[in-house]
């Protein structure tokens, strides 16, 4: 069980009263969580945390355009979206339709110092994600990391829920294919 | 093909409603196809599991600065502009402040401006009055002319009467004198016939 003794709702209000230090709680509570919905996108670190740093402005300079505070993680991550396909956008020369290439994460297999899981799986897992297209691999991240709903992924990618779900299953298919010769070997 | 009745991996993801849940849950249960999609999915999501989240490598925070921070009137009208509800609220408090200014500037309202329904009254009672004046004109010349036209046919008259009472007084006249020569050619008869000798003197 998770205490807090402030609620994100308040803190949101807070700051929206210029409470810099409301908003900097706040931003502890979120920041990891987007700078690895960020980090899976873009797979690359210095990336994910510059556009981290940018969605956090972002979201503090739109903060009063949040009509209801309970809705501030689809409205965070639809930030952090639009920040990430802007930066697409710059990288990819016009009319070039091939995605960014991944950073080597070698370091998610460890945390701390310590494995957590084989590197191996990691490594697969890594390299399977990154053969998906972006709004797949997004939709992946969103909902099997990020634990969003349907509907919230919806209003984040800006996409109908029957699109975001047919996304999901086609990279589930595709992941599961890709990551079966790993299972096999029995790395689970 | 799925031959559950609703997606088992939207059962698997908890996106079904709560009846539709339950009826796939039965489904399930008695069905090993559906059993075996279950596995393959909770196994490719325990494989992507295994990537584990990042530590962030520099902690996210902002200073308060005056100098960056929107003043307090900024803030407020941005606030005001970004919100519907707000918006509205300040329109309504604008909307009676002008009618409160108006009406405590409204100049009164003067006496010799009638009402609408004050000048039709009025314009009724002059075109009744003016209405009663011509007929009354109009039936004072017409006596007018009947008196003089009675005036005319008496002295008409009284002429006609003065006329008749003389030519009556003229032949009574005559009527006189032809009798009185009447009566004294008789009388001179008579004499004649009662002295044969002539001369009665």
């Amino acid at each position: 069980m998770i205490f807090r003794a402030v609620e994100d709702t308040d803190l949101i209000r807070k700051a929206c009263r210029g409470d810099v230090e409301a908003y900097n709680l706040l931003i502890s509570r979120w920041e990891r969580r987007v700078y690895n919905y960020l980090l899976r996108i873009v797979a690359n670190r210095e990336d994910a945390l510059d556009l981290s740093q940018d969605v956090f402005l972002k979201a503090y300079q739109n903060l009063r355009k949040l009509d209801d505070p309970a809705r501030f993680a689809p409205w965070l991550y639809r930030i952090a979206h639009n920040e990430a396909y802007s930066l697409f956008r710059k990288r990819r020369p016009e009319g070039e339709t091939e995605e960014l290439q991944p950073e080597t994460l070698e370091g998610a297999a460890t945390l701390g110092g310590n494995a957590v899981f084989p590197v191996e799986l990691t490594l697969a897992v890594s390299s399977a994600l990154h053969k998906l297209t972006a709004d797949q691999r997004e939709t992946v991240v969103l909902k099997i990391y990020q634990g969003f709903k349907f509907e919230e992924i919806a209003e984040i990618v800006s996409a109908p829920v029957s699109t975001v779900k047919s996304r999901l299953y086609t990279a589930l298919e595709l992941l599961k294919a890709e990551l079966a010769p790993v299972k096999a070997r029995g790395v689970s | 093909m799925s031959c559950s009745p609703f997606d088992v991996r939207d059962y698997y993801f908890k996106e079904l409603a709560e009846n539709e849940r339950r009826l796939t849950e039965v489904h399930v249960k008695t069905c090993a196809h559906c059993r075996e999609e279950l596995d393959r999915m909770r196994g490719t999501e325990i494989a992507l599991l295994a990537l584990p989240d990042e530590e962030i490598p520099q902690r996210i925070g902002f200073v308060s600065d005056p100098v960056f921070e929107p003043s307090a009137f900024r803030r407020g009208w941005e606030a005001l502009w970004s919100s519907a509800a707000r918006l509205g609220f300040a329109s309504a408090a604008m909307l009676s402040v002008a009618l409160l200014v108006f009406s405590l500037t409204r100049p009164a309202p003067q006496a010799s401006a009638p009402s609408p329904a004050i000048t039709r009254a009025a314009l009724e009672t002059e075109v009744s009055k003016r209405v009663n004046d011509a007929v009354s004109m109009a039936v004072a010349q017409s006596e007018s002319r009947q008196a003089r036209d009675t005036q005319a046919l008496l002295a008409a008259s009284d002429r006609r009467h003065a006329l008749e009472t003389q030519e009556m007084k003229v032949r009574f006249e005559e009527y006189i004198e032809v009798e009185r020569k009447r009566q004294n050619a008789t009388m001179l008869a008579s004499n004649d016939a009662g002295s044969p000798t002539g001369d009665v003197r």
